[in-house]
This record gives structure tokens, sequence and C-alpha cells, in this order.
């Protein structure tokens, strides 16, 4: 069939919105007309460079949608489920994903060649070429071809168009403030960087009892939307907050740094690590370049005499089969808001103006909307 | 096809060996030759009535009639043939059984709790996890139960492909079938759910299967002391073989003891695994737990069973805690290749714990043996 997709055909192009064509779902695999997609910081990594995955490729790795029809053997899906897209594949069988933490699945070892999971094939095409997708998904179109490891089926009473900022930023951000920095009631707790990652750390944060959540991020529309989402106190910068810690903490500091910033940089690490108290844990979420070199700037000496700890997060540490459900009743009993992260909708055809208002730090998350 | 098993009619009865009809596999479904089955405790619980639902539960569920029923949930074996959709088994794999099946979907599965797993509801009532029909008949056309629907006491299985785990070839099948059930449950007992910590004083009360396996489990979490109990002589032997440093006969007996060598301090963990557990036991048991101790309960009681002697305010003062267990709360999946490969490194001990190996025809004789305590573990093994 035919289908309307957002292309990334080389580094530092913009997103080619054109027809593809779209093969039928092989064994295990799924078609799903997508509603909505998230613009997540990711897909931006993309085009830059900074996740250096195989081109041409379709973009869009947070959605959810409808399934339209099923390969062969797929066991737990039918035609009309709604469903959100994990980002990571999550099979139940190997040892990560039989230990909780799916999050590790071994099928997410195929991630960079975004080919499909059956066979290794594409299912997608244009100008007479094989496509890869972000992800394995490809939500930046209107309908794509999935293995169902990615698909998490979710009941039909939350909108598409909320439901799938869940794919991603929502629990990886949560995640990370809940489970990878385990927020306890009382706590202090930094969330470095409001975007749509950040704005749901804070939210978990709140939601685990932190006592204060200082955000911190030179934007000063986000440190407003901070303060909306649940921070008590917000700072322009790392060099900002430190003062504003030693005050506020009585010179305790904090008991859990985020890193949520658009681009991590490993020249900042000093500046996290001083923010954390004795024992205080600085929890790396975003995303650094696959080539950064010159490492993480921080003080092992503090790291050893303070007990601090380093950890990494991957999608919040949570686990998308089981959290993505729980996160949606959540939002239904209004402990989780899903409306006020979308800033500002778009149509497909609207991706690289949705981009530029991320660069230009206007939203806290832009939402593709097909019809 | 046709396969020999051992099949249960009734309570009280003995196990009878006779030709069955297997089905073919259907979708998600495994044909298995079961070559070896563990005879577990468990099993005899259906024997006598402990473990078989009341009428009431079964006519909730929709189950006119318990039996007949074919036993076994300890095993390990060969894949004959797969049923459309299976992707995590070929014919010619070796597998362990799972008497807990793992969807690797559910909430629990999604959480690291496979032990928990959703399809476990079914566990009792009959028909496949698949599609809840019958693979299996006896001679006179009805459709007969399998143990954790497995039946590993048949030759010949037809068993969801959720609870087969796939396992190297170079692993003695006999070691595979044990840590399937009993060695998972009492290590983890002692590991994963007592969470035994270094220089910790462990009691495992019961040296069975699954006790024996929880002084194993105390051993390697690095336990200063592990006191077992068991009336029997030959079971205190081998528990000091498996690693305990004391034991004692009754929990009446070791107490003075335990205060004696503890300065007063008691237990950090007990671990209940006697063949049947009453609630009367628990006084003593939890008598043995110290301060902020934690006790275990492993054991099966049975089913109808709803009092338990607990002093609630010595729970409270001395925060204490009761905790119970299904597989030693590990994940299927993920934990029996991991024990096996504990096996393969010398640290776990599997083949101490057979006493004897029996046919399928010596059944009754090795559930004989286990009620007059010559076994730590029967294994039924087929050629």
């Amino acid at each position: 069939m035919k289908t309307k997709a957002a292309v990334l055909w080389e580094v530092n192009a913009p997103w080619s919105v054109e027809e593809i064509e779209l093969d039928a779902p092989g064994p295990g695999e799924v078609l799903v007309k997508i509603a909505a997609s998230g613009m997540c910081h990711s897909d931006e990594h993309l085009a830059t460079g900074d996740l250096p995955f195989a081109l041409p490729i379709v973009g869009g790795h947070e959605g959810a949608g409808v399934v339209e029809q099923v390969g062969e053997g797929v066991s737990w899906l039918a035609p009309g489920d709604h469903v959100v897209f994990g980002f990571i594949p999550s099979c139940g069988r190997c040892p990560s994903c039989s230990t909780g933490h799916q999050n590790l699945c071994d099928l997410g070892a195929l991630m960079g060649l975004g080919k499909q999971i059956s066979d290794g094939t594409s299912r997608h095409h244009a100008q007479g070429q094989d496509l890869t997708l972000m992800c394995m998904l490809g939500t930046f179109a209107h309908h794509t071809v999935v293995n169902e490891a990615s698909c998490i089926k979710i009941e039909e009473d939350v909108p598409l168009d909320k439901a799938c900022l869940l794919g991603c930023g929502v629990v990886t951000g949560w995640g990370s403030a809940v489970y990878a920095a385990d927020v306890s009631v009382g706590d202090t707790v930094v969330v470095v960087g409001v975007g749509g990652i950040g704005a749901n750390a804070i939210q978990g944060a709140k939601l685990a009892g932190a006592k204060r959540i200082v955000a911190v991020d030179p934007v000063e529309f986000k440190r407003e939307k901070a303060m909306e989402f649940g921070a008590t106190h917000t700072a322009s910068s790392m060099a900002e907050a430190l003062p504003l810690l030693q005050d506020i903490t009585w010179g305790t500091m904090a008991n859990k740094v985020i890193m949520t910033m658009g681009v991590g940089d490993g020249q900042v690490m000093g500046e996290a690590m001083a923010l954390a108290s004795k024992r205080g844990r600085v929890v790396v979420t975003n995303i650094h370049p696959a080539f950064e070199t010159g490492g993480a700037n921080m003080s092992l000496l503090d790291l050893t005499l303070m007990e601090k700890q380093v950890v990494g997060s991957l999608f919040g540490s949570g686990n998308p089969r089981a959290d993505i459900p729980k996160l949606l009743g959540l939002y239904r009993e209004g402990l989780l808001d899903l409306d006020g992260l979308v800033t500002k909708t778009y149509p497909l055809e609207g991706i690289n103006e949705g981009y530029q208002d991320m660069r230009d730090g206007k939203n806290i998350r832009g939402v593709l909307v097909y019809e | 096809m046709k396969s020999r098993a051992a099949v249960l009619y009734g309570l009280n009865q003995p196990w009878v060996v006779e030709e069955i009809e297997v089905d073919e596999p259907k979708a998600n479904e495994v044909l298995v030759n079961w070559k070896v089955a563990g005879m577990c405790h468990s099993d005899e619980h259906f024997v006598t009535g402990d473990m078989v639902p009341p009428k009431e539960f079964l006519e909730m569920m929709g189950v006119k009639d318990f039996f007949p029923f074919i036993g076994g949930h300890e095993g390990a074996g060969v894949v004959v043939k797969c049923g459309p959709g299976v992707t995590s088994l070929q014919p010619g794999d070796h597998v362990s059984a799972s008497f807990v099946p793992s969807c690797g979907r559910c909430r629990y599965c999604s959480t690291g709790r496979q032990n928990l797993c959703n399809m476990g509801a079914g566990t009792l009532t009959g028909g496949m996890i698949t599609d809840g029909t019958h693979r299996h008949f006896v001679k006179d056309g009805r459709p007969v139960k399998l143990m954790a629907k497995l039946g590993t006491f048949s030759e010949y299985a037809t068993v969801a492909e959720a609870s087969l785990i796939k396992v190297e070839k170079d692993l003695p099948l006999d070691c595979v079938a044990l840590v399937s059930c009993g060695v998972a449950t009492g290590w983890g007992s002692a590991t994963n759910r007592a969470d035994t910590q270094p220089g910790d004083t462990v009691v495992v009360v019961g040296i069975g299967g699954i006790g024996i396996n929880a002084v194993q489990g105390a051993r390697m979490a690095g336990a200063k002391r592990i006191i077992a109990i068991d009336p029997v002589e030959f079971k205190r032997e081998k528990a000091m073989e498996m690693g305990a440093t004391h034991t004692f006969a009754s929990m009446t007996e070791a107490i003075p003891h335990i205060t004696e060598m503890t300065w007063g301090e008691m237990a950090d963990r007990v671990i209940m695994t006697p063949g049947v557990l009453h609630g009367d036991m628990m006084g003593e048991g939890m008598a043995m737990v110290g301060k902020g101790g934690t006790c275990v309960v492993t054991a099966i009681s049975p089913m109808q069973e709803t009092s338990a002697d607990i002093n609630l305010f010595q729970l409270a003062m001395w925060n204490k805690e009761v905790k119970g267990t299904i597989f030693g709360s590990l994940n299927p999946r993920a934990d029996i290749p991991r024990l096996l490969d504990m096996y393969r490194v010398g640290d776990l001990k599997l083949e101490e714990l057979i006493t004897r190996r029996y046919t399928l025809d010596e059944i009754n004789e090795g559930y004989q043996a286990m009620r007059d305590g010559v076994n730590i573990r029967g294994v039924i093994v087929n050629d």
C-alpha cells in the first residue's frame, strides 16, 4: 500500500514528507494506522548525526495508533486494538525481560539497523530504496508495519494523541525520577533540563513525595511550565542552582540530580555532581553524542569520599508492558498531566516547523497529529 | 499418539501406569518427550487431597470432576514437535519444565516476577493454557488433567510453549529436572525471598527436596550458621553434607540451642519447608526468628486450613516479618539457566540430591520411599 512518511535522506537535511510504499505485515508483524506521534529530541539526534543510524530512515518513535491488519502467528493483537509503541521491543523471554528490565530487552540490539525484527528486511520503500525505521517503528508516517514485540495494547478510553507520549518521553522522564533515581519521600531533587523528559521527571519526583524539586532550564517559558508540573524552585543554570541548593538544604545539597538536557555534555558532569549530597545519586538520562570525546568531567575523589553515585537510565529504567498501562492509569486518575505537556500540534507536513520550534525552545512537546 | 503415563483416579489411591492418548500440538503448543521427572512432594499432595481444590471452587471454575489426573511437574525432556506460532523452540531442543508458565507480557512477567505470571491462574483447572481444550485422554476417552499443565509422569505430553524453558544440551537432564522445581524453590527461598546476607544465622525447617536446597542457597549467600531441622537422621546427615552447620530433630529441641549460640538474638531467617505445613507449627517457627528477622513460608499447607499460630504482639514489637513464596520468588526463564550454570562451575550440587532412580512403573514404590523418609529426591527416568 501507499502511505505518507517523513524521511531523512541525509544528515543535516530537512525531513522530506513524501509518499512511500508499505508492504503487508509478515509473520509476527502488524500494520498500524498511526494517530499521533510525539516529536522527541532523539529524532533530532538522527538529523544532526548524534545518533548514527542507517539512512534513509523514517523518523519517529513516540507513537500510538490502531491495528489494521495482523500477520501470521500474531497472538495477542487483533485489528481494531489500540496500541502504544514501545521504542524498545520486549520479547518477554530474554534474561533482561525475565528479570523486570524490559527496557534492556536483547532485541534492542537490532535497533541501530532499523530493519524488521523478524527477518532483517524492510517493509518500507521509497524512490526504489529500502527505508530503515527509527527504533524499528517509524511513527512519522500515517501507517507503519512493526513487530508485535514493539506494540503495547492499551484501553480505548485514552485519546491516542496523548497516549503516544507514553511511548518514550513520559515514561523516560517519570521513570528517571521514580525508578532510576529512586526518589524517596522527603527528598530534594534537581531536574536539569525541562523538555519532554525533564517535565515528566518533575511529575515523577512530585508523585514520589519529594520535598523540594529544583528545575534548571535557561528558557523562562520552561521554568514556568516546570512550576506547573510540580517544581518548587527554578534556576536558569546549574551555576545558579548551586547557591540556591546550599541555601535551601542548609548545605546538605540534593539527594537526587536528574540530567535531562536536550543534548548531554560530559563537561558539565562536574557541576551536576556538585549539586548532589553525600550518598547523592546523579541519573544520566539525556543522550550524549555517540562520538563525544573528552569523557565526563567529574571528581572521582568526590565520588568516593562522599559516596556519590552516577547511574545511567534508558526508558526511565521502566518496563514498557507494565509501565505504559500503569502511567495511563495515573493519567485517568488525574495524577499525571499529559494534556499540559503538549505545547502545539502539527500535521505531518509541519514536521520541520515543529522541530524548529523545539530548537527555539518554544515547545515542551510538539505532537504530530494525523487525520 | 500413545504414551504411557502415571494416572491418579481418586484420593488416596495408587498411581496407575497405563497407556493414554496424546493429541498433536496446536498453536503455541509443543509435544515433549519427558526424559526425567522429579518425584516432588507436591504431587503427593494430590494423592492426600491437600492440594485438591474444594468442590465449590471446582464448580466455580466449571470443573466437574478433578480426577483423572496425570502427575509430575518437575521434569526435563526433548522437544518432539512444535505447533504453529512457536518461536522459542524447535524439535530436538532440550527443555526444562516450568510449573509456573511465563507469558512474558502480563504485569508480573513485565516487572521481574514471572513466578506470579497471570497464566498460572488456571493451574488446577483442566485443559490447555492456550485454548482451554484437552490434548490428553485416558482409555475410556475421558479427558485427563495434567499437574501444572505439564504431566511429567507421562512419557509424552503436549504443553504450552509458555511452560517450557530451553536449556543447553551439555546439561544432564536429571539435573535439569531437579532445578525446574525443588532446587529453584528451595534455593530461591533462602537467597531471594529470605534475602540471606553474609554472616546471617539461618534455620531451615524440614529437609526434603526443597529444604536441602534452602540449605545450599543459604550456604552460597554466605550464612554464618545454617541450622537444619528434621526428625529423620539420614536427612540431617544430608543437610550437613550440603552445608548445614548444626542439625536438630525438632524445633522444640533446636530453640534452646539457637538461643545459646546466638547469645539470645535468635535467627535472622527461618525458612519453613516441611512436607506439609500446619498452622500450629508457626508458633515455634516464629519463636526462632530474632528481632527484625524474616520467616519465609515455602511449604504447602492444606488448601482449606485457615489459621496460623503466630504471636502478633511479638510480630509488631520485634518488627518481624512473614513472607510467602512460590518458586522461591525466582523468574523461571532467567533463573533456571542461571542455576544450571552455577552447577556447571561446581557451586550448586545437584547429583548429590538424587537418592534413587526409578522407572515409571516403580512410581508407587518411589513415593512410599519418600513417605518413609528414605529419599531426599527420587527421580523417574524414561529410556
